[in-house]
C-alpha cells in the first residue's frame, strides 16, 4: 500500500514537473500580453502529435524532441502575428479567438492526423526498482528532462539580454518602450517561446499518455489551476504550484476517485482566486 | 424612415415568419427544419445570457453551461421524480439555476475581467465533474431520459409536446415571453444600471450605484436565461446529460453571442442561427465543420467584433443618412460592449 502511494507521488511529481513547463508558458503568455490563452492545451497536444508523427518519420525520437520546441516557436511567432497582434486590444476578447483556435487546431488535427487514439513506445525501455515497485526508466528521465529545461528558461529569463527585455516588458512596458525595446518585437517572441514550452511538454509527454486530438482539453484546466494557484503571472509560483498540485492530485487519488481529486484541486484553486488572486507564493519574489 | 421604424418592421418581420415556420416548412420540403429552428431558440437563450453578462454588463462569462445544465436537470428530474408537467418542470429548472447563479455568482461577481471568467469556468468544471461521478442521479454522461409531459391539459383537450407544431410553438412562446423580459430589463433603470456599470464601474460607484448588485442581479438573471433554455432543451430532447455542463458548451454560447453581437438584444439570436443552419449545412458533407466555426471566430474578433448587429446598425445608419431623413436621431446604443481593460479593479475584487 504504501509503495502504491510513493508511486502515485512520484507518477504526480513527473507529471507536475511537465505540466509546470507547459504552464510557464501559459504564465509568460499571460504575464506579458495579458491574454487567457484557452488554445493552451492544444498547443501541447499539437506537441504530442508532432512528436509521434516525426519520430515515425525518422525514426529518431531525440531527433523529434528536437524538432519540435523550434516548430513549436514557429507556430507560435505565426498565430501572434495573424490572430494575437490584431486583436490584442479587445482586450478580453482575446479569451474568444484563442478559444476559436483552439476549435480549428483540435479539428484541424482530427482532421488530418484521425481520430482515434494512439500510443507511443517509450525510446527509453526498461525499468528500474524504485521504493519496492519496478518504475519505467523514461518517466524519471521525463521527469529530469522537464526540470532541466524549467532551470534553462529561469537562466535564459534572468542571464541574457532577450531575457531581461521580456522581464522589463512585463514590469512595465511604456518604460521599456522609452528604453529602446523593441516590445512589439519581444511580445511575439514571448508567444513563441510560451507556444514552445507547451509543444516541448507534449512531446516530452507523449511516451506516457494517448496522442490523440483531445488531450489538451484535459490538461488545459490543469494548467490553469497551476497558474492561479501559483499567482496569474507569477513564474517560480507557476512551477511551485504545478508540482505540488499534481503530487497532491497522486497522493488524494491513492485513497478516493480522481474526479474527487479534481474536485478538490478546483475547489482550492476557487479559494486562492477569490481570497489571494495575486497567488499562493504572492509574497516571493517575481 | 428612421432607424427605430426599420428595427420595428424586421421585429414584426422575424415575428411573424417564426410564427409561419411550421406552416411554411413543411410545404417547403422536410419538416426537419422546424426541429432546427427550434433548437435555434433554444440555444440562442444560452447566447443571451452570455450577452447580458457580456454586452450589457462587461462580464465575460466561460461557464453559463453549467446553468443550462442545473435547468436542464432541474426539469427532467422534476418530471421523473415529482411527476411535474411542462410548466411546473420549466418552473422548477429556471429556478434551480437561479438559485445555483445566486450561490456562485455571490463569490464570482467579485472578480471581474480575466479573473471572472476564469472562476466561472472553474465553478462550472467543480460541477460538471460532480455530474458526471453522481451517476445515479444524472446518469453522467450517458445521462437520462424522460417522456414529454403535456403542455396542456384541460378537459379533453391535451396538447402533448409530442406534436411537432405544438412543440415548436411552446418553444416559441416561452422565448419570447424571455427576450420579452430581457428588453424590459434592460430598458428599466435596472438596464441603465447595468450599462453605467459595463462603461465604467468606478464611474458608476461614485454615482451611488451598488456596483456589485448591480452585477449579481445581472448574473442571478443571465442563470435564469440560461436556465430557461436548459429546461427547454430537455423537453425538445426528452433528455438530460452532464456532458452538456462542459465548457466547450460555454465557450460555443460565447462565440455565438459574439458572432450575433454582444450588446444587442437580438444580435445572438441571429448569431446562434447563423452557426447552428451553418453546422447543419456542412455538416452533412463535411464532417470538420468544426474547423471553419473555429475560424469564423476568430475573423468575426478580428474584423467585426461587433458581430452581425453592427453590421446591422452600419447598415441602418447608411439607409436613413441616404435616405430623406437626415437628421434621424440616431437612437442604436454604443454596441461596442465595454470590453475595453478597465483602468482600475483589474487584480482584485476586493
Amino acid at each position: 500500500m504504501s509503495a502504491l502511494v510513493l508511486a502515485l507521488a512520484v507518477n504526480g511529481l513527473v507529471w507536475g514537473l511537465i505540466i509546470a513547463l507547459i504552464a510557464l508558458g501559459l504564465s509568460i503568455i499571460f504575464g506579458l500580453l495579458d491574454i487567457i490563452n484557452v488554445a493552451h492545451g492544444d498547443f501541447f497536444m499539437l506537441g504530442t502529435v508532432v512528436a509521434l508523427v516525426l519520430t515515425l518519420a525518422t525514426g529518431s525520437y531525440w531527433l523529434a524532441i528536437a524538432l519540435v520546441p523550434i516548430i513549436g516557436f514557429a507556430v507560435g511567432l505565426l498565430l501572434e502575428r495573424i490572430i494575437i497582434r490584431p486583436t490584442i486590444r479587445q482586450a478580453s476578447l482575446t479569451i474568444v479567438t484563442t478559444f476559436g483556435l483552439s476549435m480549428m487546431l483540435q479539428e484541424g488535427v482530427r482532421a488530418t492526423y484521425g481520430p482515434q487514439p494512439r500510443r507511443m513506445a517509450a525510446p527509453i525501455e526498461g525499468t528500474i526498482p524504485l521504493f519496492g515497485i519496478d518504475y519505467d526508466v523514461y518517466r524519471i528521465f521525463a521527469a529530469g528532462f522537464a526540470a532541466l529545461c524549467l532551470v534553462a528558461f529561469f537562466v535564459f529569463l534572468t542571464r541574457t539580454k532577450l531575457g531581461t527585455w521580456i522581464r522589463a516588458v512585463r514590469h512595465d512596458p511604456e518604460t521599456a518602450t522609452a528604453l529602446g525595446v523593441p516590445v512589439a518585437r519581444i511580445c511575439a517572441i514571448t508567444f513563441g517561446l510560451g507556444t514552445a514550452m507547451a509543444l516541448l511538454g507534449g512531446a516530452i509527454a507523449a511516451p506516457i499518455t494517448t496522442v490523440e486530438f483531445r488531450t489538451g482539453v484535459d490538461i488545459l484546466p490543469f494548467c490553469f489551476m497551476a497558474v492561479i494557484i501559483g499567482g496569474l503571472g507569477n513564474l517560480q509560483g507557476t512551477v511551485a504550484a504545478a508540482v505540488l498540485l499534481a503530487v497532491l492530485e497522486g497522493l488524494v487519488t491513492s485513497v478516493t476517485d480522481p474526479t474527487i481529486a479534481r474536485i478538490a484541486s478546483l475547489g482550492l484553486m476557487s479559494i486562492a482566486l477569490l481570497l489571494r488572486p495575486h497567488g499562493l507564493f504572492s509574497g516571493a519574489t517575481r | 424612415m428612421t432607424t427605430v421604424g426599420i428595427s420595428r418592421a424586421a421585429l414584426v418581420l422575424l415575428l411573424t415568419a417564426l410564427i409561419a415556420v411550421p406552416m411554411v416548412l413543411p410545404k417547403l420540403g422536410s419538416s426537419f427544419w422546424i426541429d432546427i429552428v427550434a433548437e435555434i431558440l433554444i440555444w440562442s437563450l444560452l447566447a443571451a445570457s452570455v450577452n447580458l453578462l457580456l454586452g450589457y454588463v462587461g462580464l465575460l462569462s466561460f461557464g453559463q453551461a453549467l446553468y443550462f445544465g442545473v435547468g436542464m436537470y432541474g426539469a427532467a428530474l422534476s418530471v421523473i421524480h415529482w411527476g411535474a408537467g411542462f410548466w411546473g418542470g420549466l418552473a422548477i429548472g429556471i429556478i434551480a439555476a437561479m438559485a445555483m447563479a445566486a450561490i456562485a455568482g455571490s463569490v464570482a461577481v467579485r472578480l471581474t475581467w480575466h479573473y471572472f471568467a476564469i472562476i466561472t469556468v472553474v465553478f462550472s468544471l467543480i460541477l460538471y465533474f460532480a455530474a458526471m461521478s453522481s451517476k445515479p442521479l444524472t446518469g453522467g454522461d450517458d445521462g437520462i431520459s424522460f417522456s414529454a409531459p403535456n403542455v396542456l391539459a384541460f378537459g379533453n383537450t391535451r396538447l402533448s409536446l409530442a406534436d411537432q407544431s405544438v412543440q415548436y410553438y411552446t418553444i416559441l412562446l416561452v422565448v419570447a415571453l424571455c427576450y420579452l423580459l430581457f428588453s424590459l430589463v434592460v430598458r428599466s433603470p435596472l438596464g441603465v444600471r447595468f450599462m453605467a456599470v459595463r462603461e465604467n464601474d468606478r464611474r458608476a460607484a461614485l454615482v451611488g450605484i451598488n456596483v456589485y448588485l448591480t452585477r449579481y442581479t445581472a448574473f442571478v438573471l443571465a442563470g435564469a436565461l440560461a436556465g430557461a433554455s436548459g429546461a427547454l432543451f430537455a423537453f425538445f430532447g426528452r433528455y438530460a446529460s452532464a456532458s452538456y455542463m462542459f465548457y466547450h458548451v460555454s465557450g460555443e454560447a460565447v462565440v455565438w453571442a459574439i458572432v450575433g453581437g454582444a450588446g444587442s438584444l437580438l444580435g445572438p439570436l441571429f448569431g446562434t442561427g447563423l452557426l447552428i443552419v451553418f453546422r447543419e449545412i456542412i455538416s452533412t458533407f463535411w464532417e470538420h465543420y468544426l474547423f471553419a466555426v473555429g475560424a469564423i471566430t476568430v475573423l468575426v474578433v478580428m474584423f467585426a467584433p461587433r458581430g452581425l448587429a453592427g453590421a446591422w446598425n452600419d447598415l441602418l445608419q447608411l439607409v436613413t443618412r441616404s435616405g430623406a431623413s437626415a437628421s434621424a436621431p440616431t437612437s442604436s446604443p454604443a454596441t461596442d460592449p465595454g470590453l475595453a481593460k478597465p483602468a482600475a479593479d483589474t487584480t482584485s475584487g476586493g
